[in-house]
């Protein structure tokens, strides 16, 4: 692939622009000092890499966010993404732009309190308009009412990969002509949940990391913000704007190992790479510069230290390798977007920066080319950067100086579905039997999860049993994705592990919870448990989550980023949601639901290889008018499949070309949640396995996301 | 306590062989188990499990654990 990097936005702890930061990087220059955003006494370290000085902008109006005050995530995603729209000299009102947002916290810092004042009194699970601040999807809506409109926002969390991950949605994106061009990153804000919990992991050093060196104990927790503008080399051309970078290749693994822990050996992080390579035709020997994931943990260093040598071969003496970490910390969600960032920078001037008091170096990582502590200078025309998360995704993302960029010659290719599962008050249900989601609620006596093991369950919460039952029965296998819509997160979790934290003590911060609490965990442990080897990817939109995995999956493989994924929703029990979050989101979304709420998992298995059902059309627009305006017109026995058949969707549907079609809806069978367009998803794919129907349109209806996607017989 | 805490689901307490490994062979648990265990004695009983090589005596079986916990257990 070919797309030009136009402009480039930074936030952490060495500073809040490109100008600031790149020097300090290149210099070696920690910026790391004891945290002053909150008591972190009782810890195991009390330093970090925090962002001085951040100042948070007023709050939105009502239209926007609820009119709720910036969390620190988002205030350094607009900073980043303002610095990288104006060197790029992007206008959103001229073109089609686009945004996705990787994170893991959004605004977590912000809702910590409240959160664990939920936990202990339910009476304070009320919609609270603070709360509004709290989902990952806010920090899109508050960039899109501050420097938008963009024609399309996504917000995905694959833990530490995250913002490399938004990279990757980004570049399909561009490939499949939705977007002219489109501002890609990742944003996260340090919070106590975070260093809590990685602090109770035993993973922080309580000196400043120190990656690859043989002493090295953890990280230093960061936080930050880095964005880039991508458009396709011909569209930037036309707009006059230059660029010295280009991304040529991507590539995204899944371990499947543990939840934790890489595996040592490096073989699915050697493959990202191999892939990345594949993908933006790269001899392996080629590789100036790899910008490590350099966590500073034992295990990481090791494991990618093989990973590189295993994937570049003989280019292993060749390639300049550092951790930018040991100088801003791990930035977490925003680590992938940083630190490709900073590998651009390399190539556009030719300074790779050190790895900062590397000092002695692990024999387990000396096969590597360390950079020298002043930095080097180099002719640097590809460079990777790795970003690996918790769950085991692994993504790689090569750069290439414009000169030396090749295209792959990779066109567009459709999309089939092969498969439905789901798992939910409806019961477990695989292929065809998917019809009984819109049925009439008869509630069958079988325990839906009733096919695990528990043994290999163990650490698996509700939401992960329900994703792995419902993936399962979707058929999937071998190195297949995850990518499963969630709309808040595990907010009782955190809630809970907060409530833990303020109560006992950081010491009695139970460790093995906190890797549950990132959205992206249900992903991962379905992936791990199935061993599936595809990218593992959680997609946030409220109350089109299932839609907007749906339309994720689809993209990455209509643009060969990927070769299978199951796609759907996952949405666990939740007391928070059903009280607080779901009724503060109703009125900004438009959507009026009962306050009852309901839990399942429903995927769909979405493939290249020709399948009995196809992929006719994905549309997103901000409106659901928008959205149905711009699919296909309905052929032979159509029908529409709705999460819940409202007044509202019943008459934009009725001034549209499908007005003839019958509605149906899956939320008499399953109960109200957010996830329910996977379901819908899933009972359309069942409705054409079946042969009675022979093109199925899915509406998801959310006020500034909806989605319109035609699924047809093939 | 185990059973609980790792939600070893489906095991029966007293099938958990006292004298057996709890890492690697025997209950086969992790370190990720080892991080929760260490809290979970330390949260009922005040004993604290170090880290490193003295914290995997005190792990090495159930009645490790057991003895640990008398021997470093303060005074009531």
């Amino acid at each position: 692939m070919r797309v030009a990097l136009t402009g480039f936005g930074i936030v952490c702890a060495v500073g809040r622009s490109v100008a600031e930061a790149w020097p300090r990087i290149v210099a070696g220059e920690r910026g790391i000092g004891p945290v002053t955003l909150f008591d972190v006494s009782g810890q195991r370290s009390s330093i970090a890499a925090e962002v001085k000085g951040l100042a948070l902008p007023p709050p939105h109006s009502r239209e926007v966010s609820g009119g709720a005050p910036w969390s620190r995530t988002d205030a350094m995603a607009l900073s980043a993404v303002r610095e990288a729209m104006e060197q790029a000299g992007l206008d959103p009102k001229k073109h089609r732009v686009g945004l996705v947002v990787g994170g893991t916290t959004g605004g977590m810092y912000e809702t910590e309190q409240l959160l664990a004042r939920m936990h202990a009194d339910p009476s304070q699970r009320v919609p609270n308009p603070e709360m509004l601040a709290h989902p990952l999807s806010a920090t899109a809506d508050r960039l899109s009412g501050a420097v938008g409109p963009f024609a399309r926002a996504r917000t995905v969390c694959s833990a530490c990969s995250s913002g490399a991950n938004a990279f990757a949605i980004g570049a399909a994106w561009l490939r499949l002509g939705v977007v002219d061009a489109v501002v890609v990153g990742g944003t996260d804000g340090l919070c106590r949940l975070t260093y809590t919990g990685f602090n109770a992991l035993g993973a922080i050093d309580p000196e400043p990391a120190r990656p690859f060196h043989a002493k090295r104990r953890g990280l230093t927790i960061g936080e930050g913000a880095g964005f880039a503008v991508l458009e396709l080399p011909d569209a930037a051309r036309r707009r006059g704007t230059t660029w010295d970078v280009e991304l040529v290749g991507v590539g995204i693994t899944s371990e499947a190992h543990h939840i934790t822990n890489p595996s040592e050996d490096g073989a699915l992080a050697a493959r990202a790479i191999e892939r990345a390579l594949q993908s933006g035709g790269i001899d392996p020997g080629a590789v100036d510069y790899v910008n490590a994931h350099g966590t500073a943990t034992p295990l990481n260093d090791a494991m990618e230290s093989r990973a590189i040598e295993r994937a570049l071969g003989n280019g292993v003496a060749r390639a300049y390798v550092s951790s930018t970490k040991a100088v801003m910390g791990h930035t977490l969600g925003a680590a992938g977007a940083i630190e490709a960032i900073v590998s651009a920078l390399t190539i556009r001037d030719g300074r790779i920066p050190p790895t900062a008091g590397l000092g002695e170096v692990d024999p387990k990582c000396a096969q590597l080319r360390h950079v020298p502590a002043e930095g080097a200078s180099a002719d640097v025309r590809i460079a990777l950067s790795n970003a690996f998360g918790f769950g085991g995704v692994d993504t790689v993302l090569a750069l290439a100086r414009r000169d030396v960029a090749r295209d792959d010659g990779v066109t567009l290719r459709p999309v089939f579905v092969s498969g439905a599962g789901s798992a939910s008050a409806a019961g477990a249900l695989a292929g065809v039997d998917n019809t009984a989601l819109l049925g009439d609620g008869a509630r069958p006596a079988e325990d839906v999860l009733a096919s695990l093991d528990p043994a290999r369950a163990r650490r698996l919460d509700r939401s992960a049993r329900l994703g792995v039952v419902a993936a399962e029965l979707a058929g999937a296998s071998g190195d297949d994705g995850v990518i499963m819509g969630t709309s808040y997160g595990d907010a009782d979790g955190s809630a809970s592990f907060l409530a833990k934290l303020f109560e006992k003590g950081p010491r009695l911060a139970p460790p093995a919870e906190f890797p549950n609490l990132v959205p992206s965990s249900p992903t991962g442990h379905v992936s791990i448990y199935l061993g599936l080897h595809g990218p593992a990817l959680a997609v946030a939109d409220l109350s089109t989550s299932g839609e907007a995995a749906f339309a994720t999956a689809y993209e990455l493989i209509a643009a060969g980023i990927v070769g299978q994924s199951v796609t759907g929703s996952i949405e666990g029990p939740s007391e928070i949601a059903a009280n607080c979050l779901a009724p503060a989101f109703r009125e900004l979304e438009g959507i009026n639901r009962g306050s009852d709420r309901s839990e399942g998992a429903a995927a769909v298995r979405l493939t290249h290889e020709n399948a009995a059902v196809r992929v006719l059309d994905v549309v997103q627009a901000n409106e659901p008018d928008e959205a149905i305006r711009a699919v296909s017109a309905p052929q032979g026995r159509a029908m529409v499949i709705v999460a819940e058949a409202t007044d509202a969707v019943r008459s934009v549907l009725a001034s549209s070309r499908w007005a003839d079609a019958p509605i149906h809806d899956v939320v008499t069978a399953v109960g109200r949640h957010e996830g329910l367009g996977g379901f819908a998803l899933a009972a359309a794919t069942a409705l054409l396995l079946k042969g009675e129907a022979d093109r199925v349109l899915v509406v998801g209806p959310s006020h500034g996301r909806s989605y319109a996607i035609v699924l047809g017989r093939a | 306590m185990l059973v609980r805490e790792l939600n070893l689901e489906g095991r029966d307490p007293e099938s958990i062989v006292n004298d057996a490994p709890l890492f690697g062979e025997g209950l086969a648990l992790d370190s990720l188990d080892a991080l929760q265990l260490a809290m979970s004695v330390e949260e009922q009983y005040a004993v604290r499990i170090p880290e490193g090589a003295e914290g995997r005596v005190a792990f090495a079986s159930v009645d490790a654990l057991a003895d640990w916990i008398t021997t470093h257990r303060p005074a009531t």
